[in-house]
Parts: structure tokens; C-alpha cells; sequence
């Protein structure tokens, strides 16, 4: 399980591995959190999401686009995930701190997460994506 | 250059008919053959893209700082039918009216070389990066005007003067905003961050008039040799994100219930007339004009730090002139010979209306509309004014910046933010942000030359130089 970030010019663009789907998406939010805050987070405060979608790209989207509503908002910085994936039905466990701009301040704001070349596929080795972050 | 690419004349290009399957008209850019050489094949395939889309007028167009973007291409234009068009975000971006101002101020390089203090001031005022806050506190009411009235809002709430309205594309408003269309998690978002610059390539700049090269167009702007401008480059923050991400939804419900076929998930779209297309318009111009507002309310808190530290009039910092550069417009426009309404998607470009257009102010009718092109930190910036040729060639649009040639992953390996600030301290320009990061993110290695960029619009015509403006001292995100 990993995810690096591929050459873009304008923008962010990650490519991430995994073996279940559940993991895949959580490798996609890690790679979120880290573009936005960096390496340094801790958990604590737990939050729980739940997103439904019609398709799977659209599922990945709509999931990342409300943690980048919460974490905005709510002014949260998440450690890690617990995902699970059912159908076309995502539930969400977040683990995180508040965010302190003394530890969080490396990242870059993300505008939003883009359908442009978004891929996510199943293989023999198990699935990977490929996701744009506007920044 | 490209494959598949043909040349039409001196710095411009055709993409013909066919190059992806789908097209209505042919693609149209403007380049040199030194920027050619960075072209991405991404990038004219999202040129191409655009050509496939319902109502589409004339061609689909990019300008010189062209690059690989998501939906449009960076430096994207198109103008749509409104009878037979359609409206997308992926013509206008997430960042919804990211744009440009400038001021000028009394001031001379003398009296501000140098001066850490003073940008260590405008980074402490002016809030900046991940997880800035305003320390406005903008209610549900003063949100919901700051959506329908813009930068007027601000000036009526005393946060600059009448004439800074005059001097905005548009007067500051989109007149068509309709905030019932604007979620109440973009609202969420948007009241906190109100007067703040964000990250990424957002800036505020000191900067010098170091060039004239038209006086005349110079000093009906208010622009002269050896002055002291700051330039302020941000959007609609997480309001006009928030916007884009709730529509592009809809709108992608939209493309299905409108049979529209298109090559790019991005570039969801519905008829300018249909009930989706109208919302999305609507609540597009609120964040436009949110973003007017935010970029008025950092002006304030930028002329009350200069006023203090120099002991100058508020008024004394006057505002040459506010470009959208992430947007979509109806305008008026010469269409085969008829003059009709159509919708201007710029994505990554500038508003650049030639002389007697109504749109401009009065007194500049003459030359044109001031164009304000921002480079990349440490390279220069550029005043231009709007031309004939630009609204018969490319519906009165020109370029936006310099546009990025590498990537941030290549930028962070090859480039240390410390050796840039240090090299750019070197070259007497003063570099203040959050993290090193975000220095090597926008070091300028990692953009095409903006002196390249703005000699092939100038030489295509579509706008024409005015002024230099070089770095001093910047803050960003």
C-alpha cells in the first residue's frame, strides 16, 4: 500500500496502490492530508463520515471533497482512515487533532479535486488510482 | 512543435478539426517557437476537448501561457451560444474570479528597499496560507452582500474608496449573482476567510515601475517611472472551491439529462438557458463577487500598513485597475459580422476590452483596458492595455501570467526554498512565507518566462506593453 505524487505542471497528481478498494481510498485521503498539512500529524479526535454516490470515481470524489469541507471548517487535521466500502456506499472513520499552525503550516491549500484523468482500477495485484488535486 | 499542429501565422496555431473525434471548430493558440517547446501534448488535447462542446463559437482558443490544466487548459477562452451553448465549470476553475489588482503609491524605491519590517508587517496583516483566518468578523448578512454587491459591499462598509469601484472589471459585481444557489457549506467556508490571500500561487507584491514602454497609456493609468506599486493576486477562497466542487455535480446530472456528450468528466455542462446552467451562473457570479470583495478588503488592510509605516495618505494609494482571471461572462461580442450576446469562459485568461468599449472607464476609453499580467515570484510583472485586435481575434481576452513549465515534484528535488530566498535576497527582493515548501513550489525556475509570454501577445496584437513592474519584496501563502 503506497501513494507518490506523479509529475503535473500545474497541479498535484497522485498515484496510489492498495489492495482492497477501502485502503485505496484511505492511501488517496493520506496523500490529501499531506499535500495540505505535511508529515506531522497526530490522532485523538475521531469523526465519522458516511457518502453516497452513483459510481465509484464519483464515490472517491464526493468522499475526499467533504474532507476537505470538515477539515476546513471544522479546522481538523487528520492523522489516518479506517474506510470501508460497500456497493456505492462509504463509511468513514477519521482520526485527527486540531490544527496548529505551528505543525501545519508547510502544506498548500487544495481547491478541489478534479474528475480530469481519474482513474481507479483492479488488477492482479490488487487496485490503483490516479487523482488530480487543484492547488 | 506538436504533431498534428499546424502554423497559421507569425506566433499562432491551429488544432484542426479532428484531432480528438467530436470537434464543431478548430483550436486556436498563440506561441512562440521558444514556448512551444514546453508545450504539453495534455494541454492540447484540453484545447481540444473544449472544441467538442455544444454552441461553441469560432474556436476554441489559448492563449501563450498555455498549460496542462483539468478541463479547459490553463490560458483557455471560448465563447458560447446563449440559444444553443452550454456553461461549465470546467471553463472557469475551482478558484471562481481568481484575479489581479494593482495600486500605485506616492512612494520610491528608495524609501522601501530594504525594508524587512515592512513585509514582515504585510504578512502579519494580512492573513496567508493553510488554515488563515480573517480576523474580520463578517456575519450571515454582511456574506450574503458581500455575494450580491462585491467590492462595493467592502467600499460601503469602509473599506475603500468610490473611485476603487470605477476601476474593477465590472465595477467589482457580476450583476447576475444569485446566492440561493450558493450551499450553505460554501457559506460555511466563506466567512472566515474573508480577507485572506490563501496559498499556492497567491501573492501579495511591492513591486517598482521599472519600464515604460507606452508613456501615453502609462499616465492615463496613473502609472510613472520609478514608482512604487503592490500588486495582489487571490480569489474566492473556500466559498468559490465549495461552489465549483456543489456544481460540478449538478452539472454533471445535468450532461446526462441533456444528452451532451463530452471527453472530459471536468468539463460537465448544461445549456445557458437550462435551470442548471442559470444556477451555476448564479452562484459563480456570487463567488465572483465575493472574491472582489476579498481582494478589496486585503487592499484596506495593505493601504492602512502603508500609511502608518510611511506616514502617506489612505487615499494617496489609488487603484490602477482589478482583473478576473478564472471566470464567465455574458458578453457582447462581433460575431460574423452581427453583434450578439455570448458566454466567455476564461480560464486562466484576462479580460482585455480595446478602446471605446463600454465596459471600461471613461477616462481610459481612449487607450483601452489596463491589463495587470503577474509573473512569478522574483521575474517581472507587466501592465497592458486592451486592444481592437483582441476583441476580433480572441473575444477580448489575453494571457494571465507566465504559466508553469515544471512540476511541484520536480520543483521540491531540484530546488531548495532557502538557496531561492537566499538567491532572491541577492537580487534585492525580500521573500516571506510559511514554509520553505511553498517557496520551492513557486520558485521562478518553475515558470515560463512572463517576459516571453507578454511579447507574443504584444506581437499577436491581442494586447499591447504599457509597463514593467519588478519585485521588491513579496508575501505568500
Amino acid at each position: 500500500m503506497s501513494f507518490e505524487e506523479i509529475s503535473h505542471t500545474a497541479d498535484v497528481k497522485i498515484r496510489a496502490r492498495a489492495l482492497t478498494l477501502g485502503a485505496l481510498f484511505s492511501e488517496a485521503f493520506l496523500a490529501l492530508m499531506q499535500v495540505l498539512y505535511g508529515t506531522d500529524r497526530k490522532g485523538g479526535i475521531v469523526k465519522e463520515i458516511q457518502i453516497e454516490s452513483d459510481n465509484i470515481e464519483s464515490l472517491l470524489c464526493d468522499f475526499l471533497s467533504e474532507v476537505l469541507f470538515i477539515a476546513e471548517v471544522k479546522g481538523l487535521v487528520f492523522l489516518r482512515a479506517d474506510i470501508k466500502i460497500e456497493g456505492l456506499h462509504l463509511t468513514a472513520i477519521l482520526y485527527g487533532e486540531s490544527f496548529d499552525p505551528l505543525r501545519h503550516s508547510s502544506g498548500t491549500e487544495v481547491k478541489g479535486i478534479s474528475y480530469s484523468g481519474l482513474i481507479i482500477q483492479k488488477d492482479a495485484n490488487g487496485y490503483m488510482l490516479d487523482i488530480l488535486f487543484d492547488v | 512543435m506538436l504533431e498534428g499542429v499546424s502554423q497559421t501565422g507569425v506566433n499562432e496555431w491551429e488544432v484542426p478539426v479532428g484531432y480528438v473525434p467530436g470537434m464543431r471548430v478548430p483550436g486556436k493558440f498563440f506561441l512562440s517557437e521558444l514556448l512551444g517547446k514546453s508545450l504539453e501534448s495534455g494541454a492540447i488535447q484540453q484545447l481540444a476537448n473544449v472544441a467538442t462542446m455544444p454552441g461553441i463559437i469560432r474556436n476554441s482558443l489559448a492563449m501563450p501561457d498555455i498549460h496542462w490544466g483539468y478541463g479547459f487548459p490553463i490560458g483557455g477562452v471560448a465563447a458560447f451560444s446563449l440559444d444553443e451553448g452550454v456553461i461549465s465549470p470546467g471553463g472557469v476553475g475551482f478558484d471562481i474570479n481568481c484575479g489581479v489588482r494593482l495600486l500605485t503609491t506616492p512612494l520610491a524605491q528608495k524609501d522601501i528597499s530594504g525594508r524587512r519590517d515592512l513585509i514582515e508587517e504585510l504578512f502579519r496583516a494580512v492573513p496567508t496560507g493553510v488554515g488563515g483566518k480573517s480576523s474580520l468578523r463578517i456575519s450571515q448578512p454582511d456574506l450574503e452582500r458581500m455575494m450580491i454587491k462585491g467590492a462595493s459591499w467592502a467600499v460601503d462598509s469602509g473599506y475603500g474608496t468610490k473611485r476603487d469601484l470605477i476601476r474593477c472589471e465590472d465595477g467589482g459585481y457580476m450583476k447576475e449573482a444569485d446566492c440561493h444557489t450558493v450551499s450553505t457549506k460554501a457559506r460555511q467556508r466563506g466567512v472566515p476567510q474573508g480577507g485572506t490571500l490563501g496559498s499556492g500561487n497567491h501573492f501579495l507584491e511591492m513591486q517598482l515601475v521599472s519600464e515604460i514602454f507606452d508613456p501615453e497609456a502609462a499616465q492615463a493609468f496613473g502609472i510613472r517611472l520609478g514608482q512604487i506599486c503592490c500588486m495582489i493576486h487571490c480569489g474566492s477562497r473556500g466559498l468559490g472551491h465549495q461552489v465549483c466542487t456543489d456544481h460540478l455535480k449538478l452539472l454533471e446530472m445535468a450532461t446526462k439529462k441533456y444528452h451532451i456528450t463530452i471527453p472530459d468528466r471536468q468539463l460537465a455542462c448544461a445549456p445557458i438557458t437550462s435551470t442548471e446552467g442559470k444556477d451555476y451562473f448564479g452562484a459563480m457570479a456570487a463567488s465572483a463577487n465575493y472574491a472582489w470583495a476579498n481582494r478589496q478588503l486585503i487592499t484596506h488592510t495593505t493601504r492602512q500598513v502603508l500609511a502608518k509605516m510611511f506616514r502617506i495618505d489612505y487615499e494617496d494609494i489609488p487603484l490602477i485597475y482589478d482583473v478576473a482571471h478564472n471566470i464567465a461572462k455574458i458578453e457582447e461580442h462581433e460575431v460574423d459580422g452581427k453583434r450578439m450576446k455570448v458566454c466567455v469562459h476564461r480560464k486562466g485568461a484576462t479580460r482585455a476590452f480595446g478602446p471605446d468599449s463600454d465596459e471600461i472607464p471613461f477616462e481610459l476609453k481612449k487607450i483601452g483596458q489596463p491589463v495587470i499580467i503577474p509573473g512569478s515570484m522574483g521575474t517581472s510583472s507587466f501592465v497592458l492595455r486592451g486592444t481592437k485586435t483582441a476583441m476580433e481575434k480572441t473575444f477580448g481576452s489575453t494571457c494571465h501570467g507566465a504559466g508553469r513549465i515544471m512540476s511541484r515534484t520536480q520543483a521540491k528535488k531540484n530546488l531548495s526554498g532557502k538557496d531561492i530566498t537566499a538567491n532572491l535576497l541577492k537580487a534585492g527582493i525580500i521573500v516571506r512565507a510559511h514554509s520553505e515548501n511553498a517557496i520551492a513550489d513557486e520558485a521562478p525556475e518553475v515558470y515560463k518566462s512572463s517576459d516571453e509570454v507578454v511579447n507574443v501577445v504584444h506581437d499577436v496584437g491581442i494586447s499591447r506593453l504599457v509597463a514593467r513592474l519588478s519585485p521588491l519584496g513579496v508575501i505568500k501563502g
